[in-house]
Formats: structure tokens, sequence, C-alpha cells
């Protein structure tokens, strides 16, 4: 830790610290990423692929059109799933504010802003239980696919499929980021980063929780706009 | 975090002040902490080492069986059906058991052996011995890939033992065989094994991927830049991001093939009838989406094999030539050259799929760009060696046979390259002989060469030299014995993956060869077990290491002590002033890289 | 450690970027959305269809930018951190290309040589109730839609 003080950007390959000038937690939390974005990266071009060698494929708005507590029939496509993105953004938000806090040693403002960071992270998984749950109920499922092509032609069970196994992949790393965003409320409240007089912790989690974020922004591209 | 704070996480705030004042460790070792739940980087090598080795023991095994086989269909050995029970019944080898063995015996030697074994032995061993490091940035995350890699090894083992046999469609798992439990009895029980043991072996190879990297470039002492490290450092980093940025597409591809096993779904699969089953309700998949997904790891895969090879016998070939390897900076760049191009040319094992023609010729044409580095290499590696002053050491001999081997085996991938005439020699022996020369044996020697190289580092002990010679020559004539044949029968035709070859009339013709072939890698496996006891025994009863450098070597591993503890050196971590190819410069035999810049001394 | 030296002097200014970059990213998803509705009646293989796609992903791609530049922090990272993990995901350029290239043209070779692939793709199902007759295959369709009547 003590390697990072001054910096001249010369020397910053020459050995005895970190040429990124970040410790090596973060180092191995980006490059997890990375990694990730590859694992994330081929369930979505899996899915392309799928999509161009089959002829027909559904009408996204023909799908996801509903709405909760709305009467059955209500023809509305997008409203609920911009909702979904709007409340991962706004956690999104809330965790760079806590990760902002954390730097400025403000324990307080780290705590209300994780604790919002897990509220949204819990409304959105509820979103995605309900629709799951929602689409379920109209006979979609891993196997079967009640929908239409576009062309009123029959569907192969790929759209389900890939829908069901990417926003589920998508959803338990939501699931496992409020995890970890409980486990750092509670590390915060228990005052160890104040003990270690740093909050490195939160900024990793929070690389982690934007980029749940930023896979959203490409699945809610790839299954409900284009 | 600094060197200081990997070994007391804890102190970390105590210490903050005063770094550069080494605190001697002295943490309590016991048993289980020292030999099973180690943190120590060179204790995870050698785990990683001799589990490799028991894989390899037993991969090679399984070679052997079908080998025999190939050479003898028509005999039957009742001490087969001893120890393979049903699946050698009459002593004949089943066809079923056959598929296993051969599966089996792929899956094991490329992932288990010469991953794992090989870049996990070499990379934990080396990484942080030779940037100066006292350990990896994240022991702990270390000592976990370590044992997910164990884990992999144990689930893989059980699906030996299962009743439908382990499973049987080739390593390279393509649906519908490994889809469908009703294709095959290995594609039952033992096919949900072999997933979650690859499933494992994925979290393994990226936990310590993701260390090795941060390591790398985190964790180097004051001095080392990038371009004093040794080759071998920057061969591991690219094995590092290979896997970093490839395993994770093979581990997407396996979740859809859970699916499409478990649940229903139709990703890989359209239009199937199987015989006593009937027709199959999936449709829309693809088949071929899955050989994508597959090779985009598995081409980069290769280069996860034989990078750490590659940085390993340049290593040792500048050592033992005592002259510093040629062409440095340009073996950096074609490592990276390799390791870009390695993502950019999977589909050249899919040309005879039904692969677009258009996209397959670019995928020739970038095929071939391998060829430049790979000439690179090979070119900096021979004028290394032109005019050296060379020490025939045991791991020196397999450096040189790993060059040797490269180059006949990167040849023949030149051939391969090409889509058109990938279509006469697709599926034939001569890809069996081209991947096991380039690949298998090349890095296997690269391996070996290594073990020899830096026993004494790991061990304090020598490997027995006489043994050694011993097995380099019998294992180096056996290959080329064993593969070379290969792509004559390649060339005419025979295809790979038959059970028994004497009973087409175009094939009688090779049956003495086959059995050739089969006598021959009897006797080099036998060879590896001489060597298994070479090693076993010096570690215990080997000549002992008296010098700190037994090979006069500029790096920083023989700067440590004779047997390093955790933590490396025990006081500072030396600084580095200088690359560490400085071998008979200004007429001096060798330069450590600890030793700083003289006033007069030349420039390289 | 690793903003000891730049988050001084964003202090202030740091809220205000989050702020800003909150307000962007939410334009940016409103006019994704906009398209999305303006997309809905269009016809399926017409020019401006596509043309809208396209815009879609150039938003998608720019709000990609913005997560990771500002909320992950990474613009204001060394600039070899940058390189290092910007320039691996240039691999996915040619990933997608070969796999898209690949996928369609498996689809042409099976709307050559598979008729019976062919001709399913232009045989409309009527309705709703009647696609429970002709997919005699997806069986776990049928119940459920019918529950579905019930309701």
């Amino acid at each position: 830790m003590s390697t990072s003080t001054t910096v001249t950007p010369t020397k910053l390959w020459s050995g005895g610290k970190s040429p990124f000038n970040v410790e090596y937690g973060k180092l191995m939390m980006w490059y997890f990423l990375m990694s990730d974005a590859f694992t994330f990266g081929a369930f979505l071009i899996s899915y392309g692929t799928i999509r161009f060698s089959t002829n027909g494929w559904p009408d996204p708005n023909e799908v996801f059109k509903s709405f909760p507590f709305a009467p059955e029939g209500v023809h509305a496509p997008l409203v609920f799933v911009s909702i979904m993105t709007f409340i991962l953004i706004i956690s999104s938000v809330t965790m760079v504010l806590a990760v902002h806090a954390g730097q400025n040693m403000d324990k307080k403002k780290v705590v209300t802003n994780l604790i919002w960071t897990i509220l949204g992270g819990i409304a959105f998984l509820s979103c995605q239980a309900w629709e799951w749950n929602h689409l379920y109920h109209e006979g979609a499922w891993w196997g079967s696919n009640p929908f239409l092509n576009h062309d009123g032609t029959a569907s192969s069970t790929n759209f389900t499929n890939y829908f069901f196994t990417i926003t589920g992949f998508h959803g338990f790393h939501v699931f496992s980021g409020v995890i970890i965003n409980i486990v750092m409320l509670i590390m915060t409240l228990m005052d160890k980063f104040e003990q270690r007089g740093h909050y490195l912790m939160i900024e990793k989690a929070g690389l982690y929780w934007h980029f749940v974020d930023l896979v959203w922004v490409f699945v809610f591209t790839c299954f409900y706009l284009v | 975090m600094s060197n200081e704070a990997v070994l007391h996480p804890h102190s970390v705030a105590a210490t903050h002040e005063g770094h550069g004042v080494h605190h001697e460790h002295h943490h309590h070792e016991t048993f289980i902490s020292k030999y099973v739940f180690s943190q120590d980087h060179k204790m995870i090598a050698k785990q990683f080492l001799i589990t490799g080795m028991v894989w390899a023991v037993l991969g090679g095994l399984m070679s052997v069986l079908f080998r025999l086989q190939l050479g003898y269909p028509d005999s039957s050995f009742p001490w087969l059906e001893d120890i393979l029970g049903k699946w050698a019944k009459g002593g004949h080898i089943t066809p079923e058991a056959y598929y296993a063995l051969v599966t089996t015996h792929g899956t094991v030697l490329v992932f288990f052996v010469l991953t794992a074994g090989l870049s996990g032995t070499f990379a934990n061993f080396l990484i942080p011995l030779q940037i100066g490091a006292r350990d990896m940035a994240s022991p702990f995350l270390n000592m976990l890939s370590y044992w997910f890699f164990f884990a992999a090894s144990i689930v893989m083992l059980s699906s030996i033992f299962v009743e439908t046999g382990p499973f049987s469609g080739g390593w390279t798992a393509y649906p519908p065989l490994s889809a469908l439990g009703d294709a095959s009895p290995g594609s039952k029980t033992g096919m949900d094994l072999w997933i979650v043991s690859m499933a494992l072996f994925v979290v393994s190879s990226l936990l310590g991927g993701l260390n090795y990297i941060a390591t790398i470039l985190n964790m180097r002492t004051k001095g080392m830049s990038m371009t004093r490290l040794p080759l071998t450092i920057w061969a591991l980093f690219f094995t590092a991001v290979l896997g970093v940025l490839s395993f994770p597409v093979l581990l997407s591809g396996f979740i859809l093939l859970i699916f499409d096993r478990n649940f229903g779904t139709s990703f890989y699969l359209s239009d199937i009838y199987i015989n006593g089953v009937g027709a199959l309700p999936n449709e829309g998949g693809s088949a071929i989406l899955f050989q994508h997904l597959f090779w985009f790891l598995g081409h980069p895969e290769v280069y996860i094999i034989l990078l750490p090879a590659m940085g390993m016998v340049s290593e040792i070939l500048s050592v033992n030539s005592r002259k510093p390897i040629f062409g440095y900076m340009a073996m950096i760049g074609s490592l990276f050259a390799i390791a870009i191009l390695a993502f950019l040319v999977w589909a050249h094992h899919m040309f005879v799929t039904g692969l677009n023609p258009l996209l397959g010729s670019v995928f020739v044409l970038l095929t071939l760009l391998i060829a430049v580095p790979s000439a690179i290499k090979v070119f900096n590696w021979l004028t290394t060696l032109w005019r050296g002053n060379i020490r025939f050491t045991s791991g020196m001999l397999f450096a040189i046979g790993f060059v040797s081997l490269f180059i006949s085996g990167g040849l023949t991938g030149i051939w391969l390259g090409n889509s058109a005439l990938d279509i006469h020699l697709h599926d034939t022996y001569f890809v069996v002989a081209h991947f096991h020369i380039v690949m298998g044996v090349a890095s296997m020697f690269g391996m070996f060469a290594g073990i020899y190289h830096w026993f004494p580092k790991m061990y304090g002990r020598y490997l027995n030299n006489t043994l050694g010679y011993i097995h380099f020559w019998v294992t180096i004539a056996g290959a080329y014995m064993i593969f070379w044949p290969m792509h004559y029968e390649g060339l005419a035709g025979m295809p790979r993956r038959y059970y028994d070859y004497s009973i087409w009339e175009s094939f009688k013709q090779f049956v003495e060869l086959n059995r050739f072939i089969s006598l021959v890698s009897m006797i080099v496996f036998a060879v590896q077990l001489l060597f298994l006891f070479n090693f076993f025994y010096s570690i215990f009863k080997g000549r002992k290491v008296t010098s700190l450098n037994p090979w006069s070597a500029n790096t920083l591993e023989w700067t440590t002590p004779l047997r390093p503890g955790h933590g490396n050196w025990p006081g500072e971590i030396p600084e580095v002033h200088r690359w560490p190819y400085d071998y008979g410069k200004d007429g001096q035999d060798f330069i450590s890289q600890t030793t700083p810049v003289g006033e007069e001394e030349s420039h390289h | 450690m690793s903003h000891t030296a730049t988050h001084e002097e964003h202090n202030g200014g740091a809220v205000k970027e989050i702020v800003r970059v909150t307000i962007i990213l939410s334009v940016l998803t409103a006019v994704e959305l906009i398209l999305g509705f303006w997309m809905m009646g269009m016809p399926l293989d017409g020019r401006l269809r596509l043309a809208i796609k396209g815009a879609i992903i150039i938003l998608m791609l720019s709000k990609a930018f913005y997560i990771v530049g500002y909320f992950m922090h990474l613009k204001h990272e060394v600039k070899n951190l940058i390189m290092t993990i910007v320039v691996p995901l240039g691999l996915f350029i040619w990933f997608i290309t070969a796999f898209l290239i690949d996928g369609n043209s498996f689809r042409n070779l099976r709307n050559t040589y598979d008729p019976y692939f062919k001709e399913r793709s232009t045989i409309k199902v009527e309705k709703k109730a009647e696609a429970k007759h002709e997919e005699k295959k997806t069986e776990t369709v049928a119940p459920v839609e019918e529950k579905k009547v019930v309701e």
C-alpha cells in the first residue's frame, strides 16, 4: 500500500509497484469482469447466431406486453421492462455514491447508499420474478414456447430457451451482487473498513454491481428492443 | 498490495509505515497447512505437478490400452478382463470402452496434464520466484485454484467407475452425442460427471489465471520492468490471459449443453432421430454452434498448452547455450502475436462442418499467419543455439527436443490450415499425428525440460542424469516412431476414431504398422515410468545441490536459499538491474540480474 | 490506494459527474424506448427498421461507455489499465462477426437443402387455439394454454 506515493509516469513499469497504481484485488476484479464479459458475450452471441440461422422470430412487443396488476389482455409493451431498467440504473447510481462516500471515509453515507442499492437489487429481482412467473403461466418455459413468430408461423423453442437462460444467468448475477452488497453492508456496520482505514472492498463490490447493470444494458437491448 | 502484505495480511496496517523493513515470518506451520492446504506458491506448484503426473500416468495407460486394441485387434488378453471387467469381455476391449478410453485420454491430457499440470505447476513455481515476489498476489485464491482442480480430478475419476461408463463422445464433446443421454451409454451419467468436472476445472483455471496476471503486473520487484522479465514469465502471462478470456466461453457452451441435456431445450439440437427412441421434438438448434463455442476456447487452449513450454524452452536454451536469447523483443512480440491470433482462428477446426466457405477462407488466411510468429520463434531458438557453448543437461536435451518437435509438428499445421487440403486430411490420422506432435509431445517435452531444469530449486536435489538421458532418447525416438507413420496412414485416408481397421479392405495394409506403433507406445510409456521413478527417488535420495546457482543462471530464483521458505527470500527481495540474458558478456560467463550495471559495461 | 491522488481534486466534482452521467443514461434509455415504440408498426424487413436497430445498438454501446467509464471509474484510471481492458474487448468484433455470418449461412444452407425447414417457416399458424393442435410436439404448452382460456 505504501508503494503508491510519488508516481512518475516513466517509472510506472519499472517494478516495485503496480504499474496501474491499483491494488491487486481491484486488478483481479477487473480481469474477472472481463472474463465474465466473455461468458455473457458468448451467451448473447449464441443467441444471435441461432436467431440468424432461423427464419422467423417472435415479436418481443407481443411477448413482453403485460404489467403487474393490469387487467388481462392489456397491451403495454416495453413499459414494465423500462421500469426494470431504470431500477437497475438508479441502484447503480446509489452504488457509485456509496463508493464515493467510502473514498471520503463517510460511513453513514456508505450505509445509506448501500441500503438503497440492495433495495434496488431486490426490487429488480422481484420484477424479474414476476415477469418469469407471468410468462410461465402463459406457457413459456425452457423447452416450450407458446408464442408465434412475427409473421404468424410456428416458432422454435429457442426464443424462450435463450430468454430464460440469459435473463436467468443475469438474475443470478444480480442475486450474488445483492449478497455481496449485504456482506459489505454488514462489514461497514461492524466498522471493518474504518479499522482498515480504507473502503477498497466497497469499490470492488461496486465494480461488480456496475457490471451487472452493464450486462443488463445488453440483455435489455438484445431481448426487448431489437 | 505490497509483497509484505501478502504474507501478513492482518498486520498490513501495522507495517504500513515501516515498508522495507522485512519481518521474519513466524506463523506456525502444521502438516496440514504446509503440505495440504498450503498457501505457499511453491507447495501449490508441487501439488499441481504431482496431481498432473498421476493423471499423466492414467491418461498414458489409457492410450496404451486402446493402442492394444488398435495394434492387436484379433488377439484377446484375458488379463484385460481382470482389470476392466465387463468393459473387456473375453479379453477384448469393447467398442464402448474403446471410445471411453480415447475420450478420457484426450480430456485428461489436454486439460489436467498439459493445462493444470504444466502451466499450473510452472506458473505457480516460477512467477513469484522469477519476478521477485514473496508469493502470489492472493495466496488464498491460489490455494483454491488447486483445490478446484483437485475436485475436478475427483469428479472425472469417479466418472470412470459409474455403471454406464465415462463419457465416450470424444474430448470435444460435440452434441448430439454429448447432449442426449440416449445416444450412447457414455452420454448418460458419465457425461454429467464430465461436464461437472470441466466446470470445476474452468473455475480453477480462472482463479489461477487472474492470480498470475495480477501478480506479474503488480508484484514485480524493484527494477524488474516488463522488458527485464524472463521469457518464461512473458509466456506464462500470455497463457493466463488466453485462459481468462477463452475458458468462460467454454463455460457458456457447457451451460447451454447442460440445459439441452436436462431441461428440454434445443440450443444444439434439431431434427434428430434415435434408433429405438424415435424422433425427438427438438427443433431449431444448431450443433455447429457448440463447435464454434468449443473451439473458441479450444484453439486458444492449444496455446495455453504450448506457450508455457515455449517460455521455459527459451530460458533453458539460453542458460545452457551460455548465450543471450536471440531476439528477446521479437520473442515477446511473437508470443503476443500468437496470443492474439489464437483467438481469431478457431473455425479452422470446422472447415468441413458446412462452414461458410468465404468465412472459411478468412480463417485459412488468419491461420496461416500463425506461421509467421512461430517461425520467428524457431529461428530465434536455433540462432540462440548457434555457436553456443552448449551444455547437454537433461533439461537442455528436452528443450532441443521441443524445438525439433515444434518444427515437425508445426509444418503439418500449414497443410491442415488450408481448407482445400483439409477436406482430404480432416479426421484422418494425419490430424492425430499433427496435434500429438506439436501440442502433445512438444509440450510434454517442454514440461520435462522444466522439471529437469528446476528440480534442484524445487527439492534441493538433482534428478539422475543417466536416467534422464535414457528418458530423453527413448522418448524422442519413440515419439517420432509413433507419430511419423501416422502421417502416412492419414494421407492414405485412414480415418481416426475407428475401433478396428483390420476389417476394412483399404486399411488392411496398415495392420503391421499399427502393431508397430502400439509396440513403441508401450515402450515409451514404460520409459515414462522410469522417469517417475527418477523423480520420486531423487526427491529423497537424489544427489544434493551444493551451489545456490547450479546452472549458473541469471534469473532471480537462483538468488534464493537452497530450500526457500514461505516468502522466498529471508531478507530483502533483491533489486534487479538488468535483463536476464547477460551470458558471455564482456568476458564474463554470466551476470546475475541483481548485479548493477558497471560503468564500463558494453551495451547489448 | 488507487484514488488517493485523484479523488482529492474530484471531490466536489465527483457528485456532479455522477448526476450528469445519471441524466445522460436516463436520456439514452428514453431515446432507446422511443425508438422501440416507433419501430413497432414497421414492416419486418424495412430499411428504416434496420437503421433503427442499428441506432439502438449504438445507443446501447454509448450507455455501456458511460457505465464503464464513469460508474466503474475506468476513465479516471491510468491509461495503461484502460488499454489492457479495452483492447482485449476488441476480440469481440471477430467473435460476433464470424458467429453471425456462419449463423446466417447455416440458415441459407437449410433453406436451400432442407425442404422441411423451408416449408415450416412458410406455414402460418392461424390462431393460437389452432397452434395447440398443430404443434403436437410441444405437449407441455397445451395444458397451460387451456388454463389461460378458463381464466
